[in-house]
């Protein structure tokens, strides 16, 4: 009785609570990177550097909106960085998850999988 | 779910077993399994590697390990509930622990093991042996205590039978529990606040430990750099980032404080707000609260608001760095500059007086702050106190016009019980301490009637953090909060329990007569008053005892207080007098209840100092209507307002009202040779007909005891205290004055005045006495040890009188009723 509430655990609740938990951790990593929010302010002055209206002569204005496209290209940039580290280990976290996914059903077969390899002998490396 | 379909558990049942799976494998060897299966995984791939094909069979049953700490982990420690069979709706940890056939008594031994079971030992004081001692140990009579635990699931809206329901359930299938619930101080209620208390601390438990979403690393890259904010101001926002910041309880007032906090910046109106309400009721943590919704990424917030952090300005920061004229005002609008274009501050300003007025630790920035409020692009939150709110705006109108002002009420029995429930965890942590719920209780019922400088929740968390200080052995009582109240105002407010405390009300009236004479009526009517009040049975919501004492000068009506005050009080300076003839002005109530910052010497402010003393309010006759219209609350409720409008408890004094009205006609009766219990009525008839004292005001009073003259053998008494006052005083030089009975009766033929009373006793005493003991002191004749006697010539002398004459008459025979 207690192995069949084992497997139907496992292969009910359990697998469903397991797609739970990938699905909690991409939305952590993603909350993390907050990538929506870099891409909608990619453009935006990073830190404010130079931010805002400047009055004064032609010579200042001209100085603040360079400041600020440098601030922007910079912006840009760090942003670009971010975004691209963000959406390479959201991808491996997906791919993580989805193998736990698919092997999770193989777990409770591992016992009897080891016996049949044991048993055919079959090594993958040797040194 | 809907109540349970059987009350019989069903041990072979999946649930039970993996119930009974769960309780075996918790503990070290839970803890084991990842191990085991990480080591048996390593070992096989080991084999692998060294070509050893037995490795695949390492390999494959590390699966198993790995799959028992998922199913323990995810699945049997919580267990889910499913159908409606009592089996399924028994929490798994007590389900797990029951034997085949439990009995009310199995049960109750399982819910001492359980965490929720102990939840309530520890909490309520339910313990294991006390839940043995009300349990059967009959399996017939479990089918009770489960309906009763299933009843108790139903009405408290729960999943599960946990073992804190089960406690309750045991308790109230007991004939008597509630005697028992009695001793424990406690009651029916108390135990649904109990199971619900725990619930909400497993939901507390589970909220905190989930993953916050809190905008991730470039929630701030779009905004400036705010260094001197992060110098001069506190991060809220970033506290609660890294799970630091103050601990919100969601109550109701609070909530829709947030909710106005949230209106009002996401709108376009002007960007401030001002918090105000009484110190106390959790202005600073709506503050957190908001701050906490704005980071919460699962919130529904505008746009314009989320992620927006919150940021306490430190006025003593801000005044240290700027101590120069002017440098001030540079620096706040500084930072204030600083806020506005960083575009993602909001600014707080709490206790926002700091920043409006001159004074130690506060500046007057009213010309900075009031343009910028004024222009509302700048978001800035201010908290404030009311009183200090009308100051200001009494000051600077413009201020208020400019300002959106939400109120904060105070929190309702219910909430503040929620709020103290939730943040003693912290306390706990910090005191390493654990509170018991009847010092919950007992916070708030002494808290509502002692701590006044603050609101509910502020005074009952108040006082619930220095009853720490009083734990028994790190466990904070409701014993330990009345010590903590008791220590910290000098009040004794619980039940008297030293045999020194019970024998001195027993014997009051013994020890009252040690210093006074006679009177026994007004004597026996507060003893008997601070008895009451001291076994717990008198109403508390009045004072101990309010008293009008009526007679002429100088028969002991002021001493009864004094008397009262020394022996049960703990001293004489224990006495609150005022004089009433100073109040004969209606204007006067003012000065009766003016604040103690200006007046120390105000009735509210000495018995807010002082609460647990005499009030001696003498001569009350003379007192303007207005005063006593002013007093009757006092005698009613025991509650006075003071000229701030808070409350001033008068519900551990006692209050004695004295006055001289109608001496004359006491006399009279006393002298056509009336019992005092026979005209009394009469009297006080006489009073009110001669619109002496309105009836109303009369009727307010406990007690109306009318005091009689001296009668001379009384007064002989009187000067037997004197005379060993005396010798109390010449106790330090080792000489004793003795008066010989001739002399005595001498003294007292001089010292007696019907009109007067006792007064002039002691002034003859000194003529007599003192001065020839002085006299002889100073001569040489008297040395170290020696006993002076005073002889009925010596007296005669003094007061120019032939010895003999006088002092052979025999005393007055006393009046009926002595």
């Amino acid at each position: 009785m207690f192995i069949v509430g084992l497997l139907s655990w496992w292969y009910g609740a359990g697998w469903a609570r397991q797609a739970r938990a990938v699905r909690d951790r991409l939305a952590g990593l993603y909350d993390y990177f907050s990538i929506d929010l870099l891409l909608k302010t990619l453009f935006s002055p990073f830190r404010q550097i130079s931010a805002g209206s400047v009055r004064g002569s032609i010579d200042v204005q001209v100085r603040a909106w360079l400041d600020q496209l440098i601030s922007r290209v910079i912006g840009m940039i760090v942003r670009s960085i971010v975004m691209v580290i963000g959406c390479v280990t959201l991808f491996f976290a997906a791919i993580v998850g989805i193998v736990s996914l698919c092997v999770w059903p193989l777990v409770p077969l591992t016992p009897v999988l080891g016996i049949v390899f044991a048993l055919s002998g079959w090594v993958p490396w040797t040194i | 779910m809907g109540a349970v379909d059987d009350l019989v558990v069903n041990y072979h049942s999946q649930r039970a077993a993996e119930a009974r799976f769960g309780v075996q494998l918790r503990g070290f060897m839970a803890a084991s399994l990842p191990w085991t299966a990480l080591l048996g995984a390593l070992l096989g791939v080991g084999l692998l590697v060294l070509g050893v094909s037995i490795g695949w069979v390492l390999v494959g049953l590390a699966g198993i390990p790995l799959m028992l700490h998922a199913y323990y982990r995810h699945h049997l420690i919580t267990l889910p509930p499913s159908t409606n069979s009592l089996t399924d709706m028994i929490a798994g940890d007590v389900l797990g622990r029951l034997p085949r056939k439990p009995s009310p008594a199995d049960i109750a031994k399982v819910v001492g093991e359980v965490p929720s079971g102990q939840f309530m030992a520890v909490r309520f004081g339910l313990t294991s042996g006390l839940l043995l001692s009300m349990a059967s140990v009959d399996a017939g009579t479990a089918a009770a205590v489960w309906q009763q635990a299933d009843n108790i699931r139903e009405k408290c809206k729960l999943d599960q039978i946990s073992g804190a329901v089960l406690a309750v359930a045991i308790v109230r299938s007991f004939p008597d529990y509630q005697a028992v619930l009695a001793q424990i101080h406690i009651d029916d209620e108390d135990l649904d606040r109990g199971i619900l208390w725990q619930q909400q601390l497993m939901t507390l438990l589970e909220k905190y430990s989930k993953p916050r979403r809190t905008g991730g690393i470039a929630r701030d890259w779009s905004f400036g750099y705010i260094p001197l904010l992060t110098r001069f101001g506190q991060n809220i926002s970033e506290q609660i980032s890294r799970g630091t910041g103050v601990l919100t309880v969601d109550v109701a007032s609070h909530l829709e404080a947030v909710m106005q906090l949230v209106e009002t910046f996401g709108s376009g109106g002007r960007q401030n707000v001002a918090l105000i309400g009484k110190e106390g009721v959790g202005k600073t943590t709506i503050i957190h609260a908001f701050a906490a919704r704005l980071l919460d990424a699962d919130e529904i917030l505008p746009d314009s608001l989320r992620f927006r952090q919150v940021f306490l300005l430190d006025a003593a920061a801000l005044i240290a760095a700027a101590p120069g004229r002017g440098e001030l005002e540079g620096l706040v609008t500084r930072v204030l500059g600083e806020a506005h274009r960083a575009k993602n501050i909001i600014i707080c300003l709490d206790n926002a007086q700091l920043f409006f007025e001159e004074g130690v630790g506060s500046v007057d920035l009213a010309n900075v702050l009031q343009p910028i409020l004024d222009a509302g692009s700048l978001r800035i939150i201010l908290s404030m106190d009311e009183q200090r709110f009308l100051q200001i705006s009494q000051r600077n109108p413009g201020l208020v016009n400019v300002l959106n002002r939400v109120n904060v009420a105070p929190a309702s029995e219910t909430e503040t019980k929620t709020v103290m429930q939730e943040q003693l965890i912290l306390m706990e942590v910090q005191r390493h301490v654990t509170y018991m719920y009847q010092a919950i209780k007992e916070a708030y019922r002494l808290g509502e009637r002692y701590v006044h400088d603050l609101e509910m929740p502020g005074r009952a968390l108040k006082l619930l953090e220095s009853a720490a200080s009083y734990s028994e052995s790190g466990l904070v009582t409701m014993n330990s909060v009345q010590q903590a109240i008791e220590k910290t105002l000098d009040v004794k407010v619980s039940v008297a329990s030293s045999t020194e405390d019970r024998e001195k009300l027993l014997n009051m009236e013994e020890l009252i007569h040690q210093r006074m004479v006679n009177q026994t009526r007004a004597v026996s009517v507060v003893s008997d008053a601070l008895r009451r009040a001291r076994a717990g049975v008198r109403n508390e919501n009045r004072p101990i005892g309010t008293f009008l004492f009526l007679g002429p000068t100088g028969v002991g009506k002021t001493e009864l207080s004094k008397a009262l005050a020394d022996v049960y009080f703990g001293g004489e300076e224990r006495i609150i007098r005022i004089d009433l003839n100073e109040f004969v002005r209606a204007e006067d109530v003012s000065r009766l209840i003016r604040d103690g910052a200006q007046d120390p010497t105000s009735l509210t402010a000495q018995v807010m100092k002082q609460p647990f003393s005499v009030v001696l309010l003498d001569e009350i006759e003379k007192a303007a209507p207005e005063v006593l219209a002013t007093l009757l609350q006092l005698l009613d409720e025991g509650i006075l307002r003071d000229e701030k409008n808070r409350e001033v408890s008068f519900r551990d004094a006692i209050v004695i009202a004295t006055s001289n009205a109608g001496a004359d006609r006491i006399r009279e009766y006393i002298e056509r040779g009336m019992e005092v219990a026979k005209f009394e009525d009469a009297f006080i008839d006489e009073l009110i007909s001669s619109n002496q004292f309105r009836p109303e005001f009369l009727n307010r009073f406990d007690e109306i005891v009318v005091f009689r003259p001296f009668t001379k053998p009384e007064l002989v008494q009187v000067c037997d205290l004197i005379l060993a006052s005396v010798n109390k005083t010449l106790a330090v030089q080792k000489v004793s004055v003795e008066v010989e009975p001739a002399a005595k009766q001498l003294l007292v033929e001089q010292g007696y005045d019907p009109r007067l009373g006792a007064r002039p006793m002691r002034r003859v005493v000194q003529k007599a006495v003192e001065n020839t003991v002085a006299k002889q002191m100073l001569s040489g004749s008297v040395a170290s040890g020696d006993t002076i006697t005073i002889t009925e010539a010596q007296v005669a002398q003094v007061f120019g009188i032939e010895a003999g004459h006088m002092g052979g008459d025999s005393p007055v025979t006393p009046p009926p009723g002595v």
